[in-house]
């Protein structure tokens, strides 16, 4: 990236007009420069060129000394011609249109144009190269091709042979970009065919990703299949919420059902990439188990109920529980929600039980959870360590990044897990070790990148992190037994390579990393979610409330938390599903999916982004910070809020590292928030001046 | 005086009957409508009907381009997958719900020049009339032609 600045720029003409370029641009990006485009099916920004569909014919001269240009007696591809100096291209000339004519001719002869069934019809770049470059009729008046239709590659991906155009844009990707080389040509010439290898399932975990990056409608959704036409889709941008790289995408809706998810380009967050995962993973907003009615129990059984009648009943419950109160949280709550959630616990209830881990150990010390890198950071790391679980089931687009550091700027990777990874492949070094015996490996290797001797399979790991590296490690380490010990050895290994941050414990659940920055832990005394859950059962905590989560698929130890939900008084399950604890619940409040209201999420990196709402909440479901107004309003009298934004306004006054967010400055690429110790610089300079 | 009477009052009334008189024989212009219907020109665009192949599948593929098309956009479309033992239309594609808000509907036509099939036809019956607004949205059933006349227009 710093080195773009020191390219030696070269002067070419395009359509008569000179313009200066990077040496070594290719010319489809260089015309752009200019306002041109030249059409393109197989170039792919993010991908080598192939130059296979010569769509991006120009033409080509060089000026010579005495001025005079010398053209050459073919037209080029555009999409594999490199800038050089005195470069003259024509994109616009009489010759080049009957060329690109002639192209689209030659690829429509072998198409079906069967748009109208087509669901990329509307939105297709043969579609629409044809209408501005193409033959406005046809000539072909053969028999057409005939090939199989709709045949499934993968629960996901429906392949329809007889629109590909053979752009290898998806064996590109697969190879390129994922890396998991699913796909490849099969036979030669005129009868090339996408495929997997020997016909198997697609199995990748960013399959989608190649539907979008077909040119035509070859690859298309299998779950979207036939659901809507781009002309009767309305879209609005949001986040996935799925894990915590806080993807940016499409939400696409039709008639008040999300139908569809597409990767919506944020360079610093997902490029545009999404995973499998969370374009595909959206079903549970439609689900049959959602929670719609609010449900209070009377005498053993769940009845419905209102939700005035439901608030008198909690607030009254936790009110007089008082500190013998609790409320775990879930990933997926918004910066708003757990704002409020804490103000009312800390507050109106006056407790000081209150979490938002559920992992085996719960670490106590802040700098475990620290974060110091952006996504983006990983392309210019001097090395890379993945420690822990599968990065690429953990983060699978933070994998796509570390892979394309690999791949693109030659970043070496060291892997160190107990068990095989993706990101195996391509690691300069692997280091495997046995559960348990983390601690001792890392502060083996500790000694090692600080220069002292140790074991032969360490050696190669220790000469590539000494000197500085990034660290992709995930909350997921607080599951093993040696727990936050971990966390230190991994921050000792940072500091002995010369990087303290380098440091990156990253957030799994979509909105942890928010639960972190707001202080969604015990206060002073308080207790942490095993302890909440052994109160529980004991009978110490009386009212127990669940906002967004399932204790029995969160928490390892399903006796403990069937004995504490069984034990608690009063137990308040705020879900948007129904889930195991429902069962056991005095009162259930339906809740929102993220589709369903507006707030704003924070990423691993923390990144602040806003979420919209874009449908109609399920049946009586509402959103969980509006719950937690009313609450205040009925126990305390507190001005509720009347709007996310202004809530935000509440937590930017109140924590220093949000400070200056706001709804209107969030558009678009969202915010990073400032890391604790220059948030408290900033807020002194400020205090200090003002 | 009585001249003057004949000429001014009597002259004129009597010119007038005459030229009732004389029209009476000619073909009447009016229609007894109800009853009677008057035919009307062949590019008539009133009532809409979805239309079958002579074999009686649906000519439909739930394409959506009248939906598209339609300035007033009151056509509302949902397609499904034809299966071997659910066909509907020939092909992969056909539409699961076809829905008209007749209220909407200006009567262009252009969801007719859309349709890549000629699915989507309007006709000549303009008795459209009806008490509740819920009536007017024209469901696929409503407007698909009956399998039995399929083929006869
Ligand atoms: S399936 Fe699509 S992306 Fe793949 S080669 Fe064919 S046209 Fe290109
Ligand atoms: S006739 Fe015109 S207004 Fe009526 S449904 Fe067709 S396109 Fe729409
Ligand atoms: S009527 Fe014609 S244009 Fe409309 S959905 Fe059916 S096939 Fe498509
Ligand atoms: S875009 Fe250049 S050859 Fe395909």
């Amino acid at each position: 990236m710093g080195s773009a600045a020191e390219q030696k720029l070269v002067k070419i003409t395009v359509n008569g007009t000179e313009v200066e370029v990077p040496e070594g641009e290719l010319i489809v990006e260089s015309v752009k420069r200019l306002g041109l485009e030249i059409p393109i099916f197989c170039y792919h920004p993010r991908m080598k060129p192939v130059g296979m569909c010569r769509m991006c014919l120009v033409e080509v001269g060089f000026k010579q000394a005495d001025g005079s240009v010398r053209m050459m007696p073919k037209p080029q591809a555009g999409c594999t011609l490199p800038a050089s100096e005195n470069l003259v291209v024509v994109t616009d000339s009489e010759s080049i249109h009957r060329d690109r004519k002639g192209v689209l001719e030659f690829l429509l002869a072998n198409h079906p144009l069967d748009c109208p069934i087509c669901d990329r019809g509307g939105e297709c770049p043969l579609q629409n190269n044809t209408i501005f470059y193409g033959p406005s009729t046809s000539r072909f008046i053969e028999v057409k091709r005939h090939l199989p239709k709709a045949v499934p590659l993968s629960e996901y991906v429906t392949l329809d042979l007889e629109r590909c155009i053979q752009c290898g844009r998806c064996v590109r990707f697969t190879e390129e970009i994922s890396g998991d080389s699913q796909l490849a040509f099969r036979f030669r010439g005129a009868e090339m065919q996408p495929s997997t290898f020997e016909l198997t399932d697609f199995t990748s975990k960013f399959s989608g990703n190649v539907i979008e990056v077909c040119p035509v409608g070859a690859l298309t959704s299998s779950k979207y299949r036939f659901r809507s036409r781009p002309w009767d889709l309305e879209t609005k941008a949001s986040i996935c919420t799925e894990c915590g790289n806080g993807c940016n995408v499409w939400l696409d809706y039709r008639s008040g059902k999300l139908v569809r998810i597409n990767g919506r380009t944020n360079e610093l967050v997902n490029e545009e990439w999404t995973c499998d995962r969370g374009k595909f993973g959206q079903e549970y907003i439609d689900s049959p188990e959602r929670l719609d009615r609010v449900l209070l129990r009377k005498a053993d059984a769940l009845h419905e109920s209102s939700w005035p009648e439901a608030m008198d009943a909690i607030a009254a419950r936790f009110v007089e529980s008082g500190d013998s109160s609790a409320m775990l949280v879930g990933p997926r709550a918004t910066n708003e929600d757990l704002y409020l959630a804490r103000e009312i616990v800390t507050k109106t209830f006056g407790s000081r039980n209150l979490d938002h881990r559920w992992t085996k150990n719960l670490p106590n010390n802040p700098e475990a959870t620290a974060v110091h890198s952006r996504i983006a950071d990983f392309e210019t790391a001097r090395a890379i360590l993945i420690f822990g679980n599968d990065l690429s089931d953990e983060q699978p687009i933070l994998y796509l990044r570390v892979r394309k550091a690999w791949s693109q700027f030659n970043v070496p990777v060291v892997v160190i897990s107990d068990r095989a990874t993706s990101a195996d492949a391509f690691a300069e070094a692997v280091v495997r070790y046995a559960p348990g015996e983390e601690v001792e490996i890392l502060t083996s290797l500790s000694g090692m990148v600080r220069g002292g001797g140790g074991s032969e399979d360490l050696k190669r790991a220790s000469e590539i992190l000494r000197g500085g590296f990034l660290l992709a490690a995930s909350s997921s380490v607080f599951n093993s037994a040696s727990g936050e010990a971990t966390a230190v050895a991994l921050r000792d290994l940072c500091a002995s390579a010369g990087t303290p941050d380098g440091y990156n414990l990253f957030a799994l659940g979509a909105n942890e990393q928010g639960a972190r920055d707001l202080g969604i832990l015990p206060t002073e005394g308080g207790k942490d979610t095993k302890r909440i859950l052994e109160a529980c059962a004991s009978g110490e905590v009386k009212s127990l409330w669940l906002l967004h989560c399932d204790p029995f698929s969160l928490y390892h130890d399903r006796g403990l938390v069937e004995r504490a939900l069984e034990n608690v008084e009063f137990l308040v399950v705020q879900d948007i599903l129904a889930t195991e604890a429902t069962l056991f619940a005095s009162a259930v409040l339906p809740s929102c999916s993220h589709a369903e209201y507006e707030g704003t999420y924070t990423n691993i990196e923390r990144r602040v982004q806003r979420v919209p709402r874009i449908l109609p909440p399920k049946g009586s479901a509402r959103p969980p910070w509006q719950v937690f107004c009313d609450l205040r309003l009925a126990a305390t009298g507190a001005m509720p809020f009347f709007g996310p934004s202004e809530v935000m306004e509440a937590i930017a006054k109140e924590h220093s590292q949000f400070a200056g967010v706001s709804y209107s400055g969030l558009a678009g690429e969202g915010c990073v928030l400032a890391s604790a110790d220059s948030a408290l610089a900033s807020a002194g300079i400020e205090g200090g001046g003002g | 005086m009585i001249t003057e009477i004949v000429g001014d009052v009597i002259r004129p009334i009597l010119g007038g009957l005459s030229l009732t008189a004389r029209r009476l024989r000619r073909d009447k212009a009016t229609v007894m409508y109800p009853e009677e219907k008057r035919e009307l020109p062949p590019r008539t665009r009133w009532r809409h009907v979805l239309a079958r192949y002579e074999n009686g599948l649906e000519k439909c593929i739930g394409c959506s381009l009248c939906a598209g098309a339609c300035p007033a956009r009151c056509i509302y479309v949902e397609a499904a997958e034809n299966t071997d033992e659910e066909r509907y239309s020939p092909g992969e594609r056909y539409a699961k719900r076809y829905e008209i808000n007749m209220i909407r509907c200006i009567f262009c036509g252009f969801c007719q020049e859309a349709c890549p099939t000629g699915a989507i036809v309007l006709r000549k019956d303009f008795e459209l009339a009806n008490y509740h607004r819920d009536d007017f949205i024209y469901t696929k059933e409503m407007l698909l032609e009956p399998l039995a006349i399929a083929g006869e227009q």
